[in-house]
C-alpha cells in the first residue's frame, strides 16, 4: 500500500489499460486480467509485450530533426542560457521558442520544457510581466483558465499596456463565453497592439455575436499582404477568417482560408486540426488522413484520424479508437488534465456512450464555451433524449445569437424535444449536479 | 502595422516589437483557431513488485521502468545523426548514460534511511499509446528487511515540472497507485 506521502489511489485501473500503458508488467494476473477485459481483441493487434528488437537498425521513435531549422533554433538557444543562466532576455526567448514549437506540433512536452526555464524567474517576489505572461499562456495551453487569467491580471497590474496579456485576455474570454469583457480587452489589444490586432480581435469576437459578417469585414481589414509580416500573424488572421467563413455556411471561403493558413504554416497542429474537422463534416474523410498522416502523435490530430477512419469504415478503425482511449487513460492518470470537449466528442462518435458523452460536455460546458463546446453538448444531450442537460447552452446561444448553420439545426431539434418535455422533468445527467 | 504604443523608437525596436508581437498572434491561436486539445504530456511508468515468497530476510523489490523515448531524446540527445528518427543502434549505444540518469533520479530507501541498492537487469522496448518507452527492468535490494521503503523520484522534473511518474506497487494481492509530481515526488511503500 502506498501512504498518504504522495498522491494515491487505490487502483481501480480497467485491466485494458494496465494492458495499454504498463504493457506487460511481467504480472501473470495483469496478463490474465486485460485478455478477458472488453477491449480485449484489439490488443494483440496493437501491442505486444516489451521486446528487445532484433536489429541496431530498428526505428524506434521519430524525433524532432535537426533539419528542422526550429529545432536547431531552440538547442542554440539553450546552448546560450546554460552559459549565460542568469539572463532574463535569452530564458524568455527560449521558454517562448518551446511554447511555439510544442503549439505548432501539438505536443505538450515543450509547454514543460517552457515552464521549467522561467521557473527561476517566477519564483521572484515580483516576477516581470513577460514571465507572468509566458507562464499563463502555457497554464491556458493547459486549459488551466482560472490560475492564468490570475496571473495574466497580475502581469497588467505590473504592465497596463502588455499586449501579448491583453490579447490573451481576450481569447480567455471569448473561450470562456464572457463577450462583453472580450469587447473591452480588444479595445485594449487595439490600444497596446495597434489597430490591426484590434480588427482581428473584434473581427474574430463579432463571429460569436451573429455577426459573423462584420466579423469578416474586420478580420479582412487586419489582413495585410506585406511579405515583410511574419507568416504567423498572416495565418492566425486566415484562420480566423476560416472560422468566421464557417460560421455563416461559406464553405468555399471557409476552405480557401484554411487553405492559405496552412501554405503559410503547413504543419500548424492547431490549423490542420480545425481543417481536418472541416473536411470531416463536408464529409470528406478520406482527405484527413493524408493531411494528418504525419501527425499521430498530436492527441488531437489523433482524435479526427480515428474519426475519419471510422467514417471511412476501415479495417483498422477499432485499432484507432482503442489507441485513442488509451490516451485520453494516461491522460486521467496524470489527474490534472481534462478535455472535456474531444473526450465527449470521442464518447459520443466513437464509443457510442451518449450518457458518458453528455457528463463529458455538461462539464466542459462549465469551463469552456466555444462554438464546439455547444455543439458537443447539443449533440450529446440529443443522443441522450436528455434535451433539459442542454438548458444551459440553449440560454447561452440565444443570448448571443451565434450564426452557426450546424449548430442551428440541432438548436431547434432540441427546443422541440423540449416542448415536449413532460412537466417537472429533470436534466437527469450526472454531471453539473 | 501599426502600434500607437512603439514610441518612435528606432526602427530596430519597431521590427523587434513586430516580430515579438506577430508571437502574440501566434500564440493567440493556441486558443483561437481550435480551443481545445488533448496533448500527452510527459509521463513515466513505474511498476514496483515484490517476490512472491520471500521467506524472511532482505526486502526483495523487482521494478520495471518505461521511460518515453521522446523524453529521453530531449535530455540526453540519443538521435546521434539528427535524422529525426531513433534507431535501437542509437539506444544501446547510450544506455549506459541512459540509466545512469535515470537511477539517479530514483531513489529507495529503508527506514532507517539506508539507500536500497538498484541493479538494472534488462533493457527493453515497449510500444505506449503515444510512442515508444525504453523499458528498465531492475532488482532492489534493501539491507534490512523492511516494512517500509521510502521512494523519491525525480525523473525530468527539473526540465519539465509537468512530467508525471506513475507508480504502480503491487504487493501480493494489493495493487496500489501513485502520481508523483514535483510537489509529491516522495511515496512510502508499506509492506
Amino acid at each position: 500500500m502506498v501512504s498518504p506521502t504522495g498522491t494515491f489511489c487505490q487502483t481501480a485501473l480497467p485491466a485494458w489499460v494496465l494492458a495499454a500503458s504498463f504493457a506487460a508488467l511481467q504480472v501473470p494476473e495483469a496478463f490474465a486480467a486485460a485478455r478477458g477485459a472488453e477491449a480485449a481483441p484489439a490488443v494483440g493487434a496493437a501491442f505486444r509485450a516489451p521486446y528487445r528488437p532484433a536489429s541496431d537498425a530498428e526505428i524506434l521513435q521519430e524525433v524532432p530533426s535537426l533539419a528542422d531549422p526550429a529545432v536547431g533554433h531552440m538547442r542554440d538557444l539553450r546552448e546560450r542560457l546554460d552559459a549565460t543562466p542568469h539572463d532574463l532576455g535569452m530564458a524568455l526567448d527560449l521558454a517562448d521558442a518551446y511554447v511555439d514549437y510544442g503549439r505548432e506540433v501539438g505536443d505538450a512536452h515543450y509547454a514543460g520544457y517552457a515552464e521549467a526555464v522561467i521557473a527561476p524567474w517566477l519564483a521572484a517576489p515580483k516576477p516581470a510581466a513577460r514571465v507572468l505572461v509566458t507562464q499563463a499562456t502555457i497554464l491556458q495551453y493547459r486549459h488551466r483558465f482560472e490560475p492564468a487569467r490570475a496571473l495574466l491580471g497580475k502581469a497588467l497590474e505590473v504592465d497596463a499596456l502588455n499586449a501579448q496579456a491583453w490579447l490573451t485576455l481576450a481569447t480567455l474570454d471569448m473561450v470562456q463565453g464572457d463577450y462583453a469583457a472580450a469587447g473591452k480587452d480588444c479595445a485594449r489589444v487595439s490600444a497596446s497592439a495597434g489597430l490591426q490586432y484590434g480588427f482581428a480581435c473584434a473581427g474574430n469576437l463579432r463571429s460569436y455575436l451573429g455577426q459573423a459578417t462584420q466579423g469578416l469585414a474586420l478580420l479582412h481589414q487586419a489582413e495585410t499582404a506585406d511579405a515583410k509580416v511574419p507568416v504567423g500573424y498572416r495565418a492566425w488572421i486566415h484562420g480566423l477568417l476560416a472560422e468566421a467563413a464557417e460560421r455563416l455556411g461559406d464553405w468555399p471561403l471557409a476552405e480557401q482560408q484554411y487553405r492559405a493558413a496552412l501554405k503559410l504554416l503547413p504543419r500548424d497542429n492547431f490549423l490542420l486540426v480545425a481543417y481536418a474537422d472541416f473536411l470531416l463534416d463536408r464529409g470528406r474523410p478520406e482527405e484527413v488522413l493524408g493531411l494528418l498522416a504525419e501527425d499521430a502523435q498530436s492527441d488531437t490530430a489523433y482524435l479526427r484520424l480515428a474519426l475519419a477512419q471510422a467514417a471511412l469504415h476501415k479495417p483498422d478503425a477499432s485499432r484507432y479508437a482503442w489507441i485513442m482511449a488509451a490516451r485520453f487513460e494516461a491522460l486521467a492518470l496524470r489527474g490534472d488534465d481534462f478535455f472535456g470537449r474531444e473526450q465527449a466528442r470521442f464518447a459520443l462518435e466513437l464509443q457510442h456512450d451518449p450518457q458518458t458523452a453528455l457528463d463529458l460536455a455538461r462539464r466542459n460546458w462549465q469551463v469552456q464555451r466555444a462554438p464546439w463546446d455547444a455543439r458537443v453538448l447539443l449533440q450529446a444531450a440529443l443522443a441522450a433524449r436528455q434535451p433539459l442537460a442542454a438548458q444551459d447552452a440553449l440560454e447561452f446561444l440565444d443570448k448571443t445569437h451565434l450564426q452557426d448553420p450546424i449548430i442551428e439545426p440541432l438548436v431547434r431539434r432540441l427546443r422541440a424535444q423540449v416542448q415536449s418535455a413532460p412537466a417537472g422533468a429533470q436534466p437527469i445527467s450526472q454531471a453539473g449536479r | 502595422m501599426t502600434s500607437r504604443h512603439s514610441t518612435g523608437g528606432t526602427r530596430g525596436a519597431r521590427i523587434r516589437r513586430l516580430a515579438w508581437v506577430a508571437w502574440v498572434a501566434g500564440c493567440a491561436c493556441v486558443v483561437w483557431t481550435a480551443a481545445a486539445g488533448a496533448h500527452s504530456a510527459s509521463d513515466a511508468y513505474l511498476n514496483l513488485w515484490t517476490d512472491p515468497a520471500p521467506g524472511g530476510g532482505a526486502t526483495q523489490l523487482h521494478g520495471q521502468w518505461d521511460i518515453a523515448l521522446r523524453d529521453l531524446n530531449f535530455v540526453l540527445r540519443i538521435d546521434d545523426d539528427g535524422d529525426g528518427r531513433v534507431s535501437w543502434g542509437e539506444v544501446r549505444r547510450h544506455l549506459a548514460g541512459i540509466e545512469q540518469f535515470a537511477f539517479a533520479n530514483l531513489e529507495l530507501r529503508a527506514p532507517n534511511g539506508k539507500p536500497c541498492r538498484v541493479q538494472p537487469s534488462q533493457e527493453l522496448i515497449d510500444e505506449h499509446a503515444d510512442g515508444a518507452y525504453l523499458v528498465l527492468m531492475f532488482d532492489v535490494a534493501c539491507a534490512a528487511s523492511a516494512t517500509t521503503l521510502k521512494l523519491d523520484y525525480r525523473l525530468f522534473f527539473a526540465i519539465d515540472p509537468s512530467h508525471r511518474g506513475i507508480v504502480t506497487f503491487r504487493n501480493r494481492a494489493d495493487v496500489a497507485t501513485a502520481v508523483l509530481s514535483p510537489e509529491r515526488a516522495a511515496i512510502d511503500l508499506h509492506f
